[in-house]
């Protein structure tokens, strides 16, 4: 019934370090329908960039399953990925590193185009990057203007006209506005919601930021050091957070509304921890107001508490 | 943004207007046109047949009208000698440095791209050469494949690799990182197009400098290569060969060894000027 | 008073161009209060309290009029030696990054213990010196043990705190923090603000806070000014800015881009086009090329400030007769997502 495109099971990611086996993403499964965004919310280091890098293969998995349209990126062969790439795109967070400089805004958003081989000709390839730059609302006569004489919006506008120009189905937006002032950080979400609706794209969306991914997710993911710790509809995690840690975050986002002022809250103490050779057990353990005994050892499992609201706690 | 669709020589042009401040630059870039000029239209200035003719009655004189530089030992006109000079050395110079600039490209990118058994297999190879005084590398060549102009050119280069390969593996190594060479991995692009569209363009300018710096070593690599005759070879006029004929003559016609001498240094410091006026206009970081 | 601008404009002047970062900025800030500036990247924050810490770049900045009178001292008129004196004992700043702001070869407790030495007009001795640096590690919330540690052993929040330690261990009557949460994550960054009221509660301090983020003003800031291509367009009380029903366009503008947690909006309401270029200031009223409700006027003619209650709005939707303009305004701001 529903179409599942893309679907990722028990995905694992390690990094052998000096100090140790770093668990950057640790048995992470979740599925995505057509048209649909899941926000993948969490602090620096909890393996959300991780995560989107490696399901478009751009680090191998160390185990589990990416399933696109029901095919298994891991085990599939170089051609099957050749084949599968186009679909599949990136939006990268710092719209200043991630365009090579030495290349026009015309030759940026034509790369993807000449390295797939997609075009017959070459008018059919100005045709498209044209068609791509009026997409994302960049005039044609920026064509020739490299990206560091643009501001940083519409450099960010090219990175997606660089995306949809293959015409993906999903993309990966790895904290695409983070880097964006304010008011132009919501022409870009606009933009992205906009470009959803006409294609049907269905976005994998990290960010650290919960007031955007509120905006625009329907299902939220919550990471903590490489595991998943809550996942739900994106109205539920804000209407009944259950995992200590997305209470946690939930609370400390600064509101910006009179009634915020000089407020005294629950402040999570401590700092993130390494996720370097992880001790067994939950690992918000160490900062957990809640924390037993219990909660450190043995396997913490993503339970279903309700209707697509998952949550890896003993407490709950 | 006004500035937006301008053409795309502006970054040329503000490589240009950077450069142009510093003083010191320009004077070796005038020196540096000058030596290119003579070089290109050296017959023109004077034919090459006064570099051979030997005139017995004009031996050893000294500076004067007729002849600019004075004669040498077999009465050939040593004007007309430095002048055709100028073309091996300007030629074994500029050619030594782009082919050891091609082959250190080559390794050095491969080692700093792929990185693993690649780059060790390389760093390992260049550990050893870089053990060898580059004079001695050059001499050892050129003992093996006989002395030529050729084997002069291959002698010079393979003690220059070395360095290359070291500088442009750094380079590529930090571009490497950058996010828009990962952007690249995500539509799809091979490794071969990724290094040679991205990485390397964008490791370019301390490359650029590198390489008007290392012609000048070249030069006096060659130059003193021929001085102690494992170079080019007399009757060939190549500065360092004049060098080595003239030393019997030191003391009686001092203007055998000056003009000859002369010439190495003015084109090996206008190189030097050149390359230190382009590090400072290729970073645009120093942008003001 | 402890601090009183009054009409700053500051330029970066080179060869090729003039940058026009502040532009006629003037406010005051009373002993204890926290002032808020806001306002996009470019927008002339950080110049703004580059000028009053005397830090501008020698070479390029300018500062074209204006006065900055800091406890009955014009600042602009002190030696740069007399500076020095102020600087890091009266008046320090947090700077934004906490990974770079400290120097690697130093531990943490030599660090602060620096400001102590260069200012130390009472005549300190090593041993109070010690104790005063433990006392203010103890004060961020950074074990006394660890001021032999350098900085390279702390996370990116311990640092912040080992920063703010340096800024606070003169006892500052004015502290200038310019965006120093952005670089942390949400959680660090909501113990380090709490952090900053708690320390600025106790000693009374001043403090300038730079931010580009609205929550962030909403907790912290008794004064809020809105900061626009290096003018002050809006300033006030928190209350005027965040719940008064006169607004500038831009602030406006600016409340209808941020995602509200609360509503459920689909389409966020942002301010179309760019910041103008500081080197080419659009004549008359700077925010006219974005302004939805621009008038004929604001093209040709600077808006003057209008008050109202000590609440400053640089606006011509405000000048007299322009009634009616002003009651749709309000009308907008109801609207957009407020």
């Amino acid at each position: 019934m529903e179409d599942k495109m893309l679907e990722i099971r028990h995905l694992k990611k390690y990094f052998q370090t000096p100090a140790g086996k770093l668990h950057a993403v640790d048995d992470v499964s979740f599925q995505i329908e057509q048209g649909k965004t899941l926000g993948v919310v969490g602090e620096s280091g909890c393996g959300k960039s991780t995560l989107g890098r490696t399901i478009l293969c751009l680090n191998e998995p160390t185990e589990g399953k990416i399933l696109f349209h029901g095919k298994d990126l891991v085990t599939a062969g170089k051609k099957e990925r050749k084949r599968l790439r186009p679909k599949m795109q990136m939006i990268f967070q710092d719209p200043y590193s991630s365009l090579n400089g030495r290349m026009t805004v015309r030759q940026l958003i034509a790369e993807p185009l000449i390295v797939n081989k997609v075009c017959k000709n070459k008018k059919e390839l100005e045709q498209r990057v044209s068609e791509a730059m009026e997409t994302v609302g960049l005039a044609e006569r920026l064509s020739m203007a490299y990206p560091h004489e643009l501001d940083g919006g519409r450099r960010q506008r090219i990175g997606i006209a660089r995306a949809l120009v293959l015409e993906p189905e999903f993309i990966v937006c790895d904290e695409p506005v983070s880097a964006l002032d304010v008011s132009i950080q919501a022409q870009i979400l606009n933009l992205l919601m906009d470009l959803q609706e006409e294609r049907k794209l269905t976005y994998l969306f990290i960010t650290h930021d919960l007031s955007v991914v509120k905006h625009i997710s329907d299902e939220i993911m919550v990471m903590y050091l490489g595991k998943c710790v809550e996942r739900a509809p994106a109205d539920e995690i804000f209407e009944n957070p259950l995992h200590p840690y997305t209470k946690a975050l939930l609370a400390a986002i600064p509101i910006p509304s009179v009634e915020s002022c000089h407020k005294r809250r629950e402040l999570l103490q401590g700092e993130v921890t390494s996720p370097v050779n992880p001790k067994p057990g939950c690992r918000f353990a160490a900062r957990c107001p809640f924390a037993k005994e219990s909660c450190r050892s043995g396997e913490i499992l993503l339970r279903e508490v309700s209707a697509g609201h998952f949550v890896a706690c003993n407490q709950i | 943004m006004s500035n937006a669709g301008k053409k795309r020589n502006s970054q040329l042009s503000e490589i240009w207007r950077r450069y142009k401040k510093n003083k010191a630059a320009m004077v070796g870039l005038v020196i540096l046109v000058i030596i290119l000029f003579l070089a290109v239209f050296a017959d023109l200035i004077v034919p090459y047949s006064k570099c051979i003719d030997q005139i017995g009655a004009e031996r050893l004189q000294g500076p004067s009208l007729k002849h600019f530089f004075g004669t040498d030992e077999y009465g050939r006109d040593l004007f007309a000698r430095v002048i055709h000079g100028s073309r091996y050395s300007l030629f074994i110079g500029v050619a030594t440095s782009l082919m050891a600039l091609v082959i250190g490209a080559v390794l050095g990118a491969s080692a700093g791209y792929f990185g693993g058994v690649v780059d060790t297999v390389i760093c390992r190879i260049i550990d050893v050469f870089m053990c060898v005084p580059p004079i001695l590398l050059s001499l050892a060549v050129v003992a093996a494949l006989g002395t030529s102009m050729r084997n002069l050119i291959i002698a010079i280069t393979v003690s220059c690799i070395p360095g290359n390969v070291r500088l442009i593996r750094s380079l590529v190594l930090t571009v490497a990182e950058q996010d828009y060479v990962e952007a690249a991995r995500s539509y799809g692009t091979s490794h071969a197009r990724i290094i040679f569209r991205y990485v390397l363009p964008n490791a370019m300018g301390p490359i650029i400098v590198n390489t008007t710096m290392a012609i000048s070593d070249m030069i006096l690599s060659a130059a003193g290569l021929s001085f102690i005759g494992m170079g080019i070879q007399p009757p060939s006029p190549e500065w360092g060969a004049l060098l080595s004929s003239a030393q019997q003559y030191m003391f009686t016609s001092p203007y055998l060894l000056l003009f000859p001498g002369m010439f190495i240094m003015l084109s090996s410091l206008s190189f030097n000027l050149v390359g230190d006026g382009l590090t400072d206009a290729l970073d645009p970081k120093l942008k003001d | 008073m402890v601090l009183k601008i009054e009409n700053l404009s500051v330029s970066y002047e080179t060869d090729i161009e003039v940058v026009h970062a502040v532009n006629d900025i003037s406010f005051s800030i009373e002993k204890g209060e926290t002032l808020g500036l806001v306002g996009e990247t470019g927008a002339g924050k950080t110049t703004t309290a580059l000028s009053i810490m005397g830090l501008l770049p020698e070479r390029t900045a300018r500062v074209r009029s204006g006065r900055i009178e800091f406890q009955e001292n014009d600042l602009l008129a002190l030696s740069e030696r007399e500076m020095q004196h102020i600087r890091g004992d009266k008046i320090s700043m947090i700077f934004q990054d906490p990974m770079t702001a400290l120097n690697p070869v130093l531990t943490v407790g030599e660090q602060i213990a620096e400001a102590l030495i260069l200012h130390n007009t009472d005549g300190y001795t090593q041993k109070e010196i010690e104790a005063r640096v433990e006392e203010t590690l103890e004060l961020v919330g950074i074990p006394k043990e660890r001021k032999k540690d350098y900085p390279y052993q702390f996370s990116g929040g311990m640092r912040q705190r080992v920063v703010i330690a340096i800024a606070l261990v003169c006892n500052p009557d004015l502290l200038i923090a310019d965006e120093p949460t952005t670089a942390l994550d949400v959680t660090i960054q909501a113990q380090i603000l709490s952090m900053i009221c708690d320390l600025q509660r106790k000693y009374g301090t001043s403090v300038i806070m730079i931010t580009h983020d609205l929550g962030v003003v909403a907790e912290t800031c008794d004064k809020v000014g809105i900061i626009y291509a290096g003018e002050m367009v809006e300033y006030g009380t928190l209350y005027d800015i965040f719940e008064g029903d006169e607004h500038h366009p831009y602030t406006v503008g600016l409340f209808g881009s941020i995602p509200n947690l609360k509503e459920n909006a689909r389409r966020l309401h942002p301010i179309e086009g760019l910041m103008p270029d500081p080197t080419n200031l659009p004549e008359g009223c700077s925010f006219s090329p974005r302004c939805k409700r621009c008038m004929e006027i604001c093209m040709k003619k600077k808006p003057a400030v209008y008050e109202n209650n000590g609440h400053q709005i640089r606006c011509h939707l405000y000048d007299a007769g322009m009634q009616k303009a002003v009651s749709e305004n309000r009308k907008e701001a109801g609207e957009d997502g407020r």
